[in-house]
């Protein structure tokens, strides 16, 4: 009978204390709190996906402090991609929501109702490792291979990589950044996870950005 | 030959000015003036924008579901039911094969056997289901579309149990359990029995399936 009070008290302890542990699952586990930049940027990326994971959808969060790319729904990841590595020109306009509007081409395999052997189905390997993803607001993004294979390929990253670093002196020469040109975000991805970005990608989906607050 | 050349040149001239200008992320970063504006470090400053971290955070974690939900791997056709961040069952499934039919006398549209992808909720839980053929089930295997609709039902294809999440989709059971694993269906999610029947119990009408 003496333990009752202190049973009591440890089992409200637990009652009250156990659904706002459980939930309460660290968003940005790198952020440091004492930095006041990074709160800022932390917050400003919760806020935006406060107002996504309120509705039933999937979405993006595109994180470039801790290199990974996250399909979320609800707040939860579902699945994470290691960015390996990631160039952009215009940082300051990758804020708010952006929605998909164009996601890589995928060649679909039809069935032939005559045919007596039946239609491969698409795999992830058949979706594409380099490609371009278009949002609005005005953002591309483009999504290179980490593993770059063959002469061709090599120029084309390279020459791909130069016209960004152009823009960017572009602008550090001109002043103010040109608003009609989309901010381009370029992410090397290994083959399998930028097949698997390709594959999870669906029309209006929206992504949001965190942007690193070191200089 | 000469514009070809020419044409080589300039990529390699592009190439190497590439590799001139400084190219890792850091170096573009820190030229770039975008990123938050540094922020006095007053102590005040700081508790004030530590206590609006928190209270998103707090915000955000009222939207995670706080019983079973329903996660679907349509790229590894895996489905896990999880709790928290607890896999509470890890089971191979087939999802949608992505290939596509086209609707007979009706122009260019076409049926896609995707998988849908979002955000779903178990809207209905059966038993002994009995799966009602849609068209394409009989165009694509070159058959008329019977006008009777009972020549549409067929017992026993669907296994013991199927939950549904909308627009025609369920999770059910499967004679094919050596396509578990892969890409096959019409956009349903098949199990095997065992899985199916642990799913069963432990979703309810309100589930949450979340699909990428």
């Amino acid at each position: 009978m003496p333990f009752m009070p202190l049973s009591i008290i440890l089992s409200a302890l637990l009652l009250f204390s156990a659904p706002g542990w459980a939930a309460d699952g660290e968003v940005f586990p790198d952020l440091d709190a004492n930095d006041p930049v990074a709160l800022q940027e932390g917050s400003r990326v919760l806020e935006e996906e406060v107002k996504l994971a309120a509705r039933p959808q999937t979405y993006l969060l595109i994180d470039l402090v801790s290199g990974g790319i996250h399909i979320k729904a609800r707040g939860v990841e579902l699945h994470r991609l290691p960015i390996a590595a990631w160039t952009a020109a215009e940082l300051s306009r990758l804020t708010g929501t952006f929605r998909l509007i164009a996601r890589p081409p995928v060649v679909r395999r039809k069935i032939d109702p005559s045919a007596t052997t039946e239609q491969e189905p698409i795999s992830l390997s058949d979706m594409p490792v380099e490609y371009r993803l278009s949002f609005t607001p005005a953002l591309t993004m483009d999504v290179e291979s980490a593993v770059e294979q063959g002469a061709m390929e090599w120029i084309r990253a390279t020459s791909r990589k130069a016209w960004t670093r152009l823009r960017l002196w572009k602008q550090q020469l001109g002043g103010e950044p040109s608003l009609n040109e989309a901010p381009t975000l370029t992410i090397a991805l290994s083959s399998e996870q930028a097949q698997s970005l390709a594959w999870s990608t669906v029309d209006g989906m929206p992504a949001i950005i965190r942007r690193p607050s070191e200089p | 030959m000469k514009r070809f050349l020419l044409l080589i040149g300039s990529i390699l001239s592009f190439g190497l000015l590439a590799a001139l200008i400084p190219h890792s992320s850091s170096q573009l970063q820190s030229s770039i003036a975008s990123v938050p504006q540094p922020l006095p470090a007053d102590p005040a400053v700081l508790r004030g924008l530590q206590s609006q971290y928190k209270s998103l955070k707090k915000q955000l974690a009222q939207f995670a579901p706080h019983q079973h939900y329903i996660l679907v791997d349509t790229a590894r056709n895996h489905l896990y039911v999880k709790r928290s961040q607890e896999i509470v069952l890890d089971a191979i499934a087939s999802t949608g094969s992505g290939v596509v039919l086209d609707k007979p006398g009706e122009g260019n549209t076409q049926w896609v056997f995707d998988t849908p992808r979002g955000e779903f909720t178990v809207q209905s839980k059966l038993t002994h289901p009995a799966w009602v053929k849609p068209d394409w089930a009989f165009i694509e295997e070159g058959l008329m579309v019977p006008k009777n609709p009972a020549d549409r039902v067929e017992q026993g294809v669907l296994g013991d149990y199927a939950l549904g999440f909308g627009k025609g989709y369920f999770i059910h059971g499967t004679l094919y359990t050596r396509l578990l694993g892969k890409n096959v269906t019409h956009g349903c999610i098949r199990l095997n029995d065992d899985d199916l029947k642990s799913v069963y119990q432990l979703a309810r009408v309100g589930t949450p399936i979340m699909i990428f």
